[in-house]
């Protein structure tokens, strides 16, 4: 039978349409909202655990986020090693050092002689008296060549290698590469802990509703035997779930921004010795929004899987 | 209105509670539409079970129980609402909301329903005024004494003007005064075209209303007496 045959057989009404769907609604919002007013410090303190579990993974994102900011500058600071032939002399060499420097997309050119690289390499291997016993120095002229920001560098190292009295290029990005992939690493680590952490906001707030219903649970039998339908002793339970996320979400936005504004002085500081002008990014809005909104729907299904189980319970089987 | 004559029917109705307990057995009757009608019997005779089995408080566990022409057994879980809509149940214990007002309590039914506020207020306020309550409207129920919460949980009952009305010994708190009040009430609004089944062991005021009685005694139907047959004191 239809709903609508429960107001035709008796007096009751159950005007369907959307006005009264509305008014349902806003009966439930009201009372949620009532119910959390009511409970203020249980409130609070339900928001600040929520709070601080969602605003480590946030945290974390956003450390991962500045320090990819920081290393897309250190890119820039790699510079490409040219070995030239061993034949090609110090005329030569300085010659070919300020050609390529005219090169677009090369910032500078550094010529290293033969000595200064054995110098450098016997300082480094404690090898003091190699260049005594060597006769004469193999070592090659090199022009330490230092790429233009947002020049790709395989592209120039190739370039180089087609030059005239070019004998090697070496790049030497290992180390970079380690430190993306060790960014990777820690980026994946962050959706993981996301993944968890969000499982721990659904029941953290299903918990809560939980024990919301057991304190109300004389007022939901009430409600059924007056003939309330599942979803409107459900409602009020699914939007203060949705409230606790919300306000969990809003309230760990509100923690991040405070650390990065706690760490922004240091972090100057930092920067500043190392003569950048770098400093801590805030989340940006897709973050934000992703977070509050996010967090808000991760409340509702935690109460709905807490109101159904409770549901099943009331009626006669 | 729907088909059938009769509002409530039982056929062979039985109710065993988990743990063995026979609370009903093999009972029958028919309830007609705009009839009135007293269930009476000891204490442990099975009219709360009984009246329960109609709201779908409890299902039967053998026969059938009929509310206007449909096997309440097997309605579904999500039709209980549509039953207890239209039924009005006045509860032994009040069943009422001690953190809401008196109004509010009132409305429950209204609000449920969907209805919009001025029109939830103007019922409410005429349901507490039937009952002599208007007056405590804006109270807490843990301010009233006990029978003019009983008084509340009628008017809650009727505010939504239900074709049948269940009550569960509503004159059990109230004195004899009070109490006779309260069934002509009863009656008046049986007058009006509700049906109405009132479990009371109120056997005086019964007598003296000079309706049909069911009679319940260890879970079976002792005597069905016709409303002509009740004597008066």
């Amino acid at each position: 039978m239809s709903r609508r045959a429960g107001s035709q057989s008796g007096g009751v009404p159950w005007p369907g349409g959307m006005r009264a769907w509305a008014r349902r609604h806003a009966y439930s919002l009201l009372s949620s909202l009532g119910a959390l007013v009511r409970h203020p410090l249980a409130t609070l303190m339900t928001v600040v655990v929520l709070a601080i579990t969602l605003s480590l993974p946030t945290g974390l994102y956003m450390t991962l986020d500045n320090a990819e900011r920081i290393s897309d500058g250190w890119e820039r600071l790699d510079t490409v090693s040219v070995f030239l032939d061993v034949e090609i002399e110090e005329r030569g060499a300085m010659q070919l050092a300020s050609l390529l420097s005219t090169w677009p997309g090369i910032v500078a050119v550094d010529p290293i002689s033969p000595q200064a690289g054995m110098a450098e390499l016997t300082g480094r291997l404690q090898l003091d008296d190699v260049s005594d016993r060597i006769d004469a120095n193999p070592l090659p002229w090199v022009l330490e060549v230092t790429p233009a920001g947002g020049q790709d560098v395989e592209t120039l190292s190739g370039r180089l290698r087609g030059a005239e009295g070019v004998d090697q290029v070496v790049v030497d990005l290992q180390w970079l590469e380690r430190l993306g992939a060790i960014l990777a690493l820690l980026e994946r680590l962050a959706i993981l802990l996301g993944v968890l952490f969000a499982v721990a906001v659904a029941f953290v707030i299903g918990n809560t509703i939980r024990m919301d219903i057991h304190n109300r649970r004389e007022e939901i039998r009430v409600l059924a035997l007056v003939g309330a339908t599942d979803g409107f002793v459900r409602r009020p339970f699914l939007y203060s779930g949705f409230w606790y996320g919300l306000g969990g979400g809003l309230a760990a936005w509100l923690v991040v921004e405070l650390s990065l504004f706690v760490l922004s002085g240091p972090v100057g500081r930092l920067s500043g010795t190392y003569a950048s002008d770098f400093t801590l990014a805030s989340p940006p809005w897709q973050v934000v929004a992703t977070l509050v909104l996010g967090s808000g729907i991760l409340g509702v299904l935690g109460a709905w899987l807490a109101v159904g189980r409770h549901l099943r319970a009331i009626h006669p089987s | 209105m729907s088909g059938s004559e009769h509002m409530v029917r039982f056929e062979q109705v039985a109710k065993r509670y988990p743990g063995g307990i026979q609370a009903l057995g093999e009972v029958s009757f028919d309830l007609a539409r705009g009839e009135m009608v007293f269930l009476t019997g000891h204490s442990g005779a099975g009219k709360s079970t009984l009246l329960k089995l109609i709201a779908l408080l409890e299902r039967p566990s053998r026969g059938r129980v009929l509310f206007d022409g449909r096997n309440v057994g097997r309605i579904s879980r999500h039709q209980i609402p549509w039953l207890r809509r239209q039924i009005g149940i006045v509860f032994q214990d009040h069943s009422l909301l001690s953190d809401r007002r008196v109004f509010d309590n009132v409305a429950l039914p209204l609000v449920i329903a969907g209805v919009a506020y001025p029109e939830i207020r103007k019922r409410v306020r005429a349901a507490l005024d039937k009952v002599g309550l208007l007056e405590k409207e804006r109270m807490y129920p843990p301010m009233l004494s006990g029978g003019q919460q009983q008084r509340v949980g009628i008017a809650r009952a009727i505010v939504a003007k239900p074709p049948l009305l269940l009550a569960d010994e509503p004159t059990g708190n109230l004195d004899p005064e009070l109490s006779a009040e309260l069934m002509q009430f009863f009656v008046s609004l049986n007058e009006l075209g509700t049906t109405v089944l009132i479990a009371s062991h109120d056997l005086d005021l019964i007598r003296r209303l000079q309706r049909r009685v069911l009679v319940l005694k260890d879970g079976t139907l002792a005597d069905d007496v016709p409303a002509r047959q009740v004597a008066a004191p």
